[in-house]
């Protein structure tokens, strides 16, 4: 009588099928990885896994600081393919130090509009997806219509003083865009004079997140704040009393800037995903919710903004230049006066 | 032979146990040590990781300490951690001292309390706390808060007040579970020979309680040390300025400065490591072994008419740290808007109706995360049980110095945790070979080293207390020292153990800074989801997500604890021949 195998052959050949289906999976591209800071990536993230198939990771982190933290805590072994956030000067300055790859053919099969075409390097360092600003959101339960400030400057004025908040652009990439546009159209030495009078009270400037400012805003001690437009419109939008003002004397462009990574292994995918994301279809899926980035002034022809959201808006570009050059000085200027 | 070796050393030199000892130990310090060494080795160092060179410098280490805000950071710290954890041990133990041995009416509600406020995260009870105290707030719109009470809040004495509200289990668990181990007898000898009920406790429990109460108090000036829910909220706010913010801003940007975020994390370490010094230099004597086996029940306080009284206080503690914050959740997620307050026409069921649908990214979050923590219990539990196993046999020395770092790992915030694993995991040669990063066993990982050091306290404190003799007797039986681990200590401690377990998977669901470093490129936890939910300010679906978690949460906690008392009932029942009639089985 023969001996019965230890194992039989239907055994083994199922072992080798369960061995071999992960090696098949492997044939398909590695899903695209994309860090984050944005409300709408999901929502684009998903269209495009609707039209091509093709499976998106998303590491998504509560703000701009914290996936700045995370690329450069991994430095020359970055694990993202695509990185999306808001500002313009913190990623030129990637571009710069060698994280993100240049990609200059996207930039120019883009159908950008006028001003998406002045935000836009012409090396392709990064795309801007769309445009928001920071303005000055007033609470209008507790500001007169007729009191409202009109200037950057107004903000001095004494019946302010103490109640205005403003976040932190150490911690939000929109922030610092205001920051660096403030400096860049007044002057660095007047801006810094003003804000030193306006953001008298410590309690309410340099605030970590658009949340802490909103609620100092709606049941906390600030009348006014210094926030990007996009969350004011779908604050209005749910049903709070704020009306966002852009002050004469100039509001800064805040593009959410999309790159992708110098060392991606998977660059056809990520940039058909960038693709998508300029197209008209893309667009449109960024438009799908309700949080404040959804409320976005577009920069491709022929989209159009959401309904309530103000486009009328006289945009000053930032140089990006200047203002990476002076990030780290900038920022640390405005911890030490403004953060506890 | 043994006996030429001290006591202290023993564990490390017997060459029967020294692989198991250099596995336990290696284990934690890669887990622990190694994470936290590459970020705070920058501060002297500041080129260790991006140049791979071992220069030591000063100077950074040297700017910290002498900025005037970081100084002010460290002051505040200092007295913010000492009074919320002064005010929290007292509370502590007074409300373990009302479970344990009075009868007050309620007990076994009241019990429930501590697991209840473990069971809301920081963040989430510091955004109820500012939702019920603003100028605005619910308070106000229900007529019950001044503006001189709210603006009184928004300083260090709000800031204490929510710390003592939020971290007071801590001391329950530790110092009720020293008050179990206690009994009766010594007490009772103490009134034998003449002493006042006053007098027994100041002269004999109290000083044999000193340990555990040391020990909570220790573990929660580590806590608030490190804590970020409230660093970023209430005390933002208020401008009170703290260590662990100024480490938070140091570690989000590009680059990171990880030499600032490392020596002011060298300086939490520095401060803790003062005030275990200090409790090691004031209390001397050497730890009591209190479990013998045999404790009989301590006496049941008739506190008489005043047990309402009693009762009345711990139901305001119940309402003020339980209550009132999940309240303030629950109208927020019912209400359509922040500023219209409660009013008919802002109620809505459109946040409870989103968070309630299946397939959502949030929902997947929670399962995910549920699962994570359910193995990083477990895992930290075993852990922890080894380890205070061979560190309770290594003697005081050991023990000391691996509570030393558990400690300090406590004080240290998360996020130089989380920053520590990404620099050992993506960066260190060898590490970031095995391709772990980005992966969920990495994430569980994080999980466990996060909280390894909390389960080891609870378990440190309830094995240290096991007499000697116990496995004195164990061993002159013949049991070896596998069947002593299986049949004397875990069965003996098994009511901390599975405290530790629960107290692991409940810490470990919404905990926030490892969650967001180290999340699974393939779907990230829930805290992630929650807390970006609450920066966007999207207050309302945060409120039902959070509400959801801990219902989730609490509901298998729940579960879990009366299996587990089941099961105890049962082997206690039966215990007798599975203890082989050893003395320590009754």
């Amino acid at each position: 009588m023969p001996a019965t195998p230890l194992v039989s052959r239907r055994t083994l050949l199922a072992a080798g099928a369960a061995l071999a289906i992960p090696h098949i999976a492997r044939a398909e591209p590695a899903p695209l990885v994309i860090y984050d800071a944005l409300d709408f990536v999901q929502a684009a993230a998903h269209a495009f896994t609707a039209k091509t198939g093709l499976k998106v990771n998303l590491v998504e982190q509560g703000g701009t600081g914290g996936v700045l933290g995370k690329i450069a805590a991994e430095a020359d072994r970055p694990q993202y393919d695509i990185v999306w956030l808001e500002g313009s000067a913190v990623m030129d300055r990637m571009a710069k130090s060698g994280v993100l790859g240049r990609h200059p053919d996207l930039v120019k099969a883009a159908g950008y509009t006028a001003l998406g075409r002045k935000l836009a390097p012409a090396d392709g360092a990064f795309c801007p997806t769309t445009v928001s600003t920071t303005g000055i959101t007033v609470n209008t339960k507790k500001i007169p219509a007729s009191a409202y400030p009109k200037t950057w400057t107004d903000l001095a004025h004494p019946d302010f003083a103490g109640v205005v908040a403003a976040k932190d652009p150490n911690l939000s990439g929109p922030a610092f865009q205001w920051l660096a546009g403030l400096f860049q159209t007044m002057g660095e030495a007047p801006a810094k004079a003003l804000l030193l009078k306006v953001l008298s009270n410590k309690a309410l400037s340099g605030l970590p997140s658009g949340g802490t400012v909103n609620k100092a805003l709606l049941t906390g001690k600030a009348k006014l704040a210094i926030t990007q437009d996009s969350a004011t419109f779908a604050k209005i939008a749910a049903g709070e009393p704020l009306v966002s003002l852009y002050p004469g004397d100039g509001v800064v462009a805040t593009p959410s800037s999309i790159g992708i990574s110098s060392r991606t292994a998977n660059l056809d995918v990520a940039k058909q995903f960038v693709r998508f994301v300029l197209s008209p279809e893309g667009q449109a899926a960024m438009k799908t919710g309700d949080d404040a980035d959804f409320f976005f002034v577009p920069l491709i022809e022929g989209v159009t903004a959401k309904p309530g959201r103000t486009t009328d808006i006289n945009f000053i570009v930032l140089n990006n230049d200047v203002a990476a050059a002076h990030e780290a000085e900038w920022k640390g200027w405005f911890r030490a006066n403004f953060v506890p | 032979m043994e006996g030429l070796v001290p006591r202290e050393f023993r564990a490390l030199t017997h060459w029967r146990t020294l692989p198991f000892t250099l596995a336990v130990t290696l284990g934690f310090g890669v887990l622990v040590l190694l994470p936290l060494a590459l970020v705070m080795g920058q501060a002297v160092m500041p080129g260790l990781i991006d140049h791979a060179d071992l220069t030591v410098s000063l100077a950074r280490l040297q700017t910290t300490l002498s900025d005037p805000r970081s100084l002010t950071a460290i002051l505040h710290t200092i007295v913010l951690g000492g009074l919320a954890a002064g005010c929290a041990t007292a509370l502590g133990f007074a409300y373990a001292l009302m479970l344990a041995r009075t009868d007050t009416p309620g007990r076994r509600l009241l019990a429930a309390t501590p697991w209840l406020v473990f069971l809301t995260p920081a963040y989430l009870k510091a955004l109820a706390w500012v939702l019920l105290m603003s100028p605005g707030g619910y308070l106000q719109q229900f007529g019950l808060l001044s503006d001189g009470a709210s603006d009184a809040f928004f300083g260090l004495g709000g800031l204490v007040f929510v710390h003592t509200l939020n971290l007071f289990p801590l001391a329950v668990f530790i110092v009720g579970s020293a008050m179990r181990g206690l009994g009766g007898e010594f007490e009772d000898a103490a009134r034998t020979v003449g002493a006042a009920s006053f007098g027994a406790w100041w002269r004999i429990n109290l000083p044999l309680l000193a340990p555990a109460v040391a020990l909570a108090f220790l573990a929660m000036f580590a806590e608030v040390a490190s804590d970020f829910g409230l660093a970023s909220t209430i005390a933002r706010t208020s401008d009170f300025g703290l260590l662990t913010y100024a480490i938070y801003t140091a570690t989000q940007n590009y680059p990171v400065d990880f030499p600032l975020a490392g020596s002011q994390a060298l300086v939490l370490l520095a401060i803790l490591s003062a005030v275990l010094l200090l409790d090691r230099t004031l209390r001397r004597q050497r730890s009591l072994r209190l479990i013998t086996g045999r404790s009989r029940p301590a006496r049941i306080y008739r506190l008489g008419p005043w047990r309402w009284a009693v009762c009345a206080l711990a139901a305001l503690v119940s309402l003020l740290s339980v209550g009132l914050p999940l309240g303030a959740i629950v109208l927020r997620a019912l209400a359509r808007t922040l500023s219209q307050g409660l009013v008919a026409h802002n109620i809505t069921w459109r946040w409870i109706a989103q968070a309630l649908t299946p397939g959502q990214e949030a929902n997947l979050a929670l399962v995910r995360s549920l699962g994570f923590a359910a193995l990083t219990a477990l895992i930290s539990g075993v852990l922890a049980l080894l380890l205070a196993w061979r560190l309770d046999l290594g003697g005081r020395i050991l023990r000391n110095a691996v509570l030393a770092v558990a400690m300090g790992a406590i004080a240290i915030p998360g996020v130089v945790m989380g920053l520590g694993f990404i620099l050992t995991w993506d960066r260190l040669p060898g590490f970031a070979d095995t391709g772990l990063y980005g992966t969920w066993p990495l994430l569980v990982l994080g999980y466990v080293s996060a909280a390894l050091p909390y389960a080891l306290v609870i378990v440190l404190g309830a094995i240290g207390q096991i007499a000697p003799s116990l496995h004195d007797a164990a061993r002159l039986h013949g049991a070896g020292p596998v069947v002593r681990l299986a049949r004397i200590t875990v069965p003996l401690i098994a009511s901390s153990l599975i405290t530790a377990v629960l107290f692991v998977f409940v810490r470990t669901v919404f905990e926030l800074p490892i969650s967001q470093l180290l999340q699974p490129t393939a779907g990230g936890p829930a805290p992630v989801v929650i807390v970006r939910l609450f920066g966007n300010d999207d207050d309302g679906i945060g409120s039902a997500l959070s509400l959801l978690a801990i219902l989730a949460t609490g509901g298998i906690a729940g579960a879990v604890w009366l299996a587990a008392r089941g099961l105890g009932r049962h082997f206690w029942r039966n215990g007798v021949d599975s203890l082989g009639g050893m003395p320590g089985g009754r």
